[in-house]
């Protein structure tokens, strides 16, 4: 039985009852509660559950009481929070992320806006499944000086592509040939990449130019099986495009740079352009990001400067639900396990939504930390419960939804993980609003880690290395 | 001592005079007494030659005491004593006579005899005494009669004789330890002798001072210095006890002597008349008083009764009355208050108290800090180990103290506690929490221009912030990261005065002030779309169709010089976006839009002529107005109404309304402001805000009058510039002092109701420079971000 709790009584004991939501760590057979000691911490608790998964490599193990990670002994988790030793702790145990230590910057000519990584782990590598047998991960970068870059991982720029007129604002990789970008200009542009591992040696061809957007395009999506490309616009729509020459209908002629006597086209080699296959129009302001669902790609999400997340079915175009909240929305991306939505807002902190329609409450919880915009957020390839987000404060921020505290009642507040900061900044004393480290572009890739771009003319790689 | 002196008399005594003829003998009877006691007086010289001064009636009662066994004999024995004295007094006569050997004893020796024989024959009592017969042998027989017990006679105060030696001297017992024998035949002692007395006394060593007596204060034997014993002897011989004492000082003359001297009379007046008739006011006292007297308004002095006495001695008893003297048990009645009774003393209160009643640190300084009045109990619980250990109370002299003034009745200034919530005197103001949103933090730092950022604005779609500064450029910039999107230099020399985007969604015109120019562009770089690029220059372009077309009309119809003129500027600003420039003829310093974008008002304080100051522009007739002719004060700013055809224009220190199409003044109001900096009008119309550079912020319903409906001072310099939000409920004004102030200003739309404005939130973060901090303010048209411009270069963007 668990005695009561004694200071400096060494045998003072707790019943733990250990649970995963991860299917690959469980337990072989449910336990039931477990006598444990109060004096022990994360890591002997962690190799208390390893030797009961029987592992041949231990796990590192993180455990979540209540909603809160124990980075003290029980003992005083029990003291600080007020909870008697004769209750039974529940007990989640979540593999542990190792913090991700600083491993390179690479530096740009103008502020970066945007980063995707290629690698086999990556979505585009994924999509691409078989095909992409290359073990070398690249970095995709999009600078405001409106160069694309792809980095390989000794910090060389192995391609460079120029061609948007303006600032690029977002770009993605769409399969490990296929890179789409949008910008200032208010097109995108598909470009076609052939790897080499020497620096300079690839190349980064456009060969499609996107026009239908009225404004710059602030961000977009890509879904590779379907080939579909979504963009975030400020004339406050949402386009859906064809990656695909031969889908996409043909350009917009008022929206042609050659509607545009003042604008003398230098290029004589002219690309092919399309339109859109769809201009979804419903928000108020201009719309900050896009995303697909994570399950189904012809339901996608956008998060607007309106205050609205909107769900819409690409296949008709329509707007199926709409989200308001309080603050305007800078960033989205979706959580398919639990079926929730992140987004980013100008109040400093992520909201979680719950764009299903049962859901009662708009936010289901919410993220505090940050001291600026949230701006972009990207989820990690590991678990389904943490995500990593990159705000105009210079950090980015690693979160679990698992841990949860309700903060003045109903509200359910979690707190960060881990914060990266600027390596840039390191030493300096913090700047009002971020200034000259804002984080612009985010992206968490299992094998490169967090990758990062901003202000200071950085991509920034950030990895857990595994112990 | 007693014997002694019996004896000494007796020995005095010793001449024994032969018994006489027994007439002269009766004749001196008399005399002998007054003999006798000149004998005695005599014998009491003697005494005095001993050195003994004890006085005849203490010898007596010594020897009356000392023979208490016979008294009677011994009475016989003075008898007898007498007589034989008195039959010596003859012969006594003739020693006398040799002793005194004067010549009044020689006559009284002569005289007596004769006079004494008179006396015999005149007093014919003293002869029937006695019976002269014949004895057997033929002599004379005296037969004495019964003696008469006259006063004479008692012979009681002669001294007893107790030694009855006889008559022989002393010097024969010096041998013996006694002197003689008493009547009863015992010895009597030798008494001490001084020398004995005085070797015993000087045996016994005294201290010094020692007096004897016993201080009944200490029951120490008494010790007296030699002063304290001069002090004292002088005392009883009722002497001046110091020596310093003067007991008959001089007088001093204080109402008399040299130039007191009364002068008299007085005057010299006659007396007056009054002096001599009655007063007429005492009579009328007087008749007040006999006639109250006569109606038994005040009544004669009555000696008090009885009943009265009694009356008053029951009256003075009710006041010491003791309520609770014979408590009795009683029934519980309202008429009935028992005694109070003073609970037993508990645990607490022991010397000792067991360990649980003791008070523990926190609960010492919680009782420490507490009011006196607010304690439970005005002890602490202390701990001794022993009764012997517990010191005084300390507070007996304090509360005996305050028992004497209560006795006293003593009026004590009580501190009369306030018990009122300090929370509850302030107005109720909604918590800011409760009116988010606003900015709070400072989220974008815009930095680019050199030198101050003068001007400001937010375009309507809000996702560009236009600004203008020192350095002659207009710069737009993206608010959310900070990128400066498009930039142009204006002017080398000149600031730009005012940054304006034209209102309206559909088209993207910025108008700039700069010097004397007013330069309209299409800020480029892809940043609006390729429509509102055309529709932008469509509308700026249009005006020149309109002048040219109507050119010939102005020229026929007035010829009065323009005061502007409408312009290309170079090629370029053209190639840039500059499309239409107007130049003015003095400095515009402040552009204001009509809400339809097509006019636009431009405020020239710095021009001599008054009539210019204010003018009224039509962008696409490219027409220039100045409505008044002369305007009172120097104008400052003007602005449009949102809704009506209404037109406010804030000289220094008055704001007047115009109405644009009666022409006429519609309100005057007098903000109170010295010198007014700037004026923002609700989106509702009916408020509008003053800033002044006297510090004061100045919020006007227009409904309520001319005077201001609040006033708000918090800024420690001068207000720069004022904005109302478009569309939520909050304005925000910046100043010198390098702040913003966030103030929630909500507006309701019936007019019963009066606005609500509470202050929010300082936002702090620019620099001041050469005393100048916020110099613009402007809001996000629909989001709750303000943007600054400030004299140090930068643009802030709040959130």
């Amino acid at each position: 039985m668990a005695t009561a709790q004694v200071p400096g009584d060494r045998l003072a004991q707790v019943r733990i009852h250990l649970k995963t939501r991860s299917p690959d760590i469980e337990l072989p057979q449910d336990t039931g509660p477990i006598l444990v000691s109060t004096e022990l911490k994360r890591y002997q608790l962690s190799t208390l559950v390893n030797r009961l998964l029987d592992t041949e490599k231990p796990i590192p193990l993180e455990f979540l009481v209540n909603g809160q990670f124990l980075r003290t002994s029980i003992d005083e988790f029990l003291t600080q929070n007020g909870i008697s030793a004769e209750t039974t702790l529940s007990v989640e145990y979540v593999k542990a992320l190792i913090p991700p230590l600083y491993v390179a910057s690479y530096e740009h000519d103008d502020w970066v806006s945007s980063v995707d990584v290629l690698s086999a782990s990556s979505k585009a590598g994924q999509w691409a499944g078989a095909r992409y047998d290359s073990s070398a991960q690249r970095i995709l970068s999009g600078s405001y000086d409106g160069l694309l870059r792809v980095w390989n991982m000794s910090s060389e720029v192995v391609a460079t592509g120029q061609g948007h007129t303006a600032s690029v604002k977002a770009a993605k990789v769409l399969s490990p040939t296929q890179v789409v970008s949008s910008g200032f200009d208010r097109t995108l542009r598909l470009w076609k990449y052939e790897d080499s591992e020497a620096a300079g040696a690839a190349s980064l061809t456009p060969t499609l130019e996107l026009y239908g957007h009225k404004a710059s395009i602030d961000n977009i999506a890509v879904h590779a099986p379907s080939s579909r490309i979504l963009s975030a616009s400020s004339d406050h729509t949402v386009g859906i495009w064809s990656s695909k020459k031969a889908e996409g209908p043909a350009a917009p002629e008022n929206l042609l740079p050659t509607a545009n006597k003042r604008r003398k086209l230098s290029n004589t080699k002219t690309l092919p352009q399309r339109g859109p296959l769809n201009i979804l129009e419903g928000h108020q302001s201009q719309v900050s990001d896009v995303c697909f669902d994570g399950r189904d790609a012809t339901v996608a999400y956008s998060s607007s400067w309106d205050h609205s997340v909107k769900t819409w079915d690409l296949t008709t175009g329509a707007c199926v639900d709409t989200r308001t909240t309080a603050q305007s929305l800078f960033s989205i991306c979706h959580l398919p396990e639990a079926s929730l939505l992140a987004t980013g807002t100008s109040a400093r902190h992520i909201t979680l939504i719950d764009p299903r329609a049962s859901a009662t409450t708009v936010s289901a919880m919410t993220l505090r930390g940050h001291t600026n915009a949230v701006v972009s957020l990207a989820t990690d390839p590991a678990s389904s419960y943490q995500l990593v987000s990159g705000s105009h404060d210079g950090t980015c921020k690693i979160w679990d939804i698992r841990s949860v505290r309700n903060d003045a009642g109903t509200e359910r507040v979690g707190d960060s993980v881990y914060t990266i900061e600027r390596d840039s900044a390191k030493g300096k004393p913090k700047a009002v609003g971020g200034e000259g480290v804002k984080v612009f572009g985010v992206a968490w890739d299992r094998e490169v880690g967090v990758v990062s771009g901003g202000e200071d003319k950085r991509v920034q790689i950030n990895k857990s290395s595994p112990p | 001592m007693a014997q002694r002196a019996g004896q000494k008399r007796k020995v005095v005594e010793v001449p024994r005079p032969e018994p006489e003829e027994s007439e002269d003998e009766l004749v001196d009877g008399e005399l002998d007494g007054a003999l006798v006691d000149d004998g005695d007086s005599e014998e009491e010289l003697s005494d005095d030659e001993s050195g003994d001064d004890l006085d005849e009636g203490d010898i007596e009662e010594e020897i009356e005491l000392d023979s208490d066994e016979i008294p009677s004999s011994e009475d016989e024995e003075d008898v007898r004593q007498q007589l034989q004295d008195l039959k010596t007094g003859n012969g006594k006569s003739t020693p006398l006579q040799k002793l005194m050997r004067s010549d009044t004893a020689k006559d009284v020796s002569v005289i007596t005899p004769g006079t004494d024989v008179k006396l015999l024959h005149d007093d014919p009592g003293e002869e029937s005494n006695y019976t002269i017969t014949t004895d057997a042998n033929g002599n004379e027989r005296y037969v004495y009669g019964e003696i008469d017990p006259g006063y004479d006679t008692d012979d009681s105060d002669a001294p007893v004789t107790t030694n009855t030696i006889g008559d022989i001297p002393l010097s024969y017992y010096d041998a013996y330890p006694h002197i003689g024998y008493d009547i009863n035949g015992r010895r009597i002692s030798r008494p001490a002798k001084g020398e004995a007395l005085d070797s015993l006394l000087d045996s016994i060593d005294l201290p010094k001072g020692w007096t004897g007596l016993t201080d009944p204060a200490t029951g120490k034997p008494l010790q007296l210095t030699r002063e304290e014993l001069d002090v004292l002897k002088k005392l009883t011989r009722n002497e001046v006890p110091g020596d310093g004492y003067d007991p008959y000082p001089d007088m001093v003359e204080y109402f008399t002597g040299k130039g007191m001297e009364e002068v008299m009379p007085l005057s010299a007046a006659p007396e007056p008349k009054r002096r001599f008739v009655p007063s007429m006011h005492e009579h009328k006292r007087v008749m007040k008083m006999v006639k109250a007297i006569k109606e038994g308004r005040i009544k004669p002095y009555r000696a008090p009764t009885e009943e009265d006495k009694e009356r008053e001695e029951a009256e003075a008893d009710f006041a010491t009355y003791d309520v609770w003297a014979n408590e009795q048990p009683q029934p519980d009645h309202p008429m009935n208050v028992p005694a109070p009774k003073l609970p037993p003393p508990g645990y607490e209160e022991s010397y000792h108290p067991p360990p649980e009643y003791l008070p523990d640190s926190q609960e010492k300084q919680a009782w420490g800090e507490q009011d006196e009045e607010d304690r439970d109990r005005d002890f602490l619980p202390r701990d001794h180990a022993a009764l012997r250990k517990v010191p005084g109370y300390e507070k007996l002299i304090k509360e005996k103290f305050e028992r004497c003034l209560d006795l006293y009745l003593a009026p004590r200034v009580r501190r009369s506690k306030l018990n009122i919530d300090p929370e509850s005197l302030l107005p109720k103001l909604p918590d800011p929490a409760e009116l988010k949103p606003f900015p709070t933090t400072c989220a974008t730092v815009c930095k680019g221009h050199e030198g101050r950022v003068r001007t400001l604005a937010f375009d309507p779609s809000g996702k560009f912030v236009a600004s203008g500064g020192d350095d002659g450029t207009v710069r737009v910039w993206d608010p959310l990261t900070g990128r400066q999107c498009w930039r142009i230099k204006l002017s080398a020399s000149e600031p730009i005065n005012v940054v304006s985007w034209r209102p309206g969604t559909d088209v993207f015109i910025l108008a700039a002030c700069c010097g004397e120019n007013v330069y309209f562009m299409v800020p480029q770089g892809s940043i609006i779309s390729p429509e509102a690029e055309v529709a932008s220059q469509e509308v700026l372009d249009s005006g020149f169709g309109h002048a040219a077309s109507n050119a010939a009309k102005t020229a026929a119809g007035q010829d009065k010089p323009s005061s502007s003129s409408w312009s290309r500027p170079s090629a370029a600003l053209q190639e840039r976006g500059v499309l239409v420039t107007l130049t003015l003829r003095s400095t515009p310093k402040t552009l204001s839009w009509h809400r339809r974008g097509d006019y636009f008002t431009t405020v020239s304080p710095s021009t001599a002529a008054t009539s210019t100051a204010i003018a009224i522009h039509t962008l696409s007739k490219h027409q220039t107005q100045h409505p008044f002719k002369r305007l009172k004060g120097l104008a400052q700013t003007a602005c449009f109404h949102p809704s009506k055809p209404l037109f406010f224009v804030a000289t220094r220190q008055r704001v007047r309304v115009y109405d644009l199409q009666q022409q006429k003044l519609e309100k005057e109001l007098q903000p109170g402001a010295r010198w007014i900096s700037g004026i923002s009008l609700h989106p509702l119309g009916s408020n509008l805000l003053v800033s002044s550079y006297d510090k004061r912020l100045l919020w006007h319903d227009l409904d309520l009058g001319a005077m201001p409906y609040k006033t708000l001072r918090y800024h420690s310099k001068a207000i720069r510039s004022v904005q109302f939000h478009a569309t939520l409920p909050l304005f925000v004004d910046g100043s010198d002092d390098g702040t913003l102030q966030v103030f929630h200003g909500k507006v309701v739309g019936d007019s019963l109701e009066n606005a609500t404005v509470v202050p929010l939130k300082v936002l702090r973060g620019h620099r001041v420079v050469r005393e100048l901090g916020v110099l613009d303010v402007a809001w996000h048209p629909r989001e709750a971000w303000a943007v600054s411009a400030g004299a140090d270069g930068s643009v802030r963007v709040w959130t």
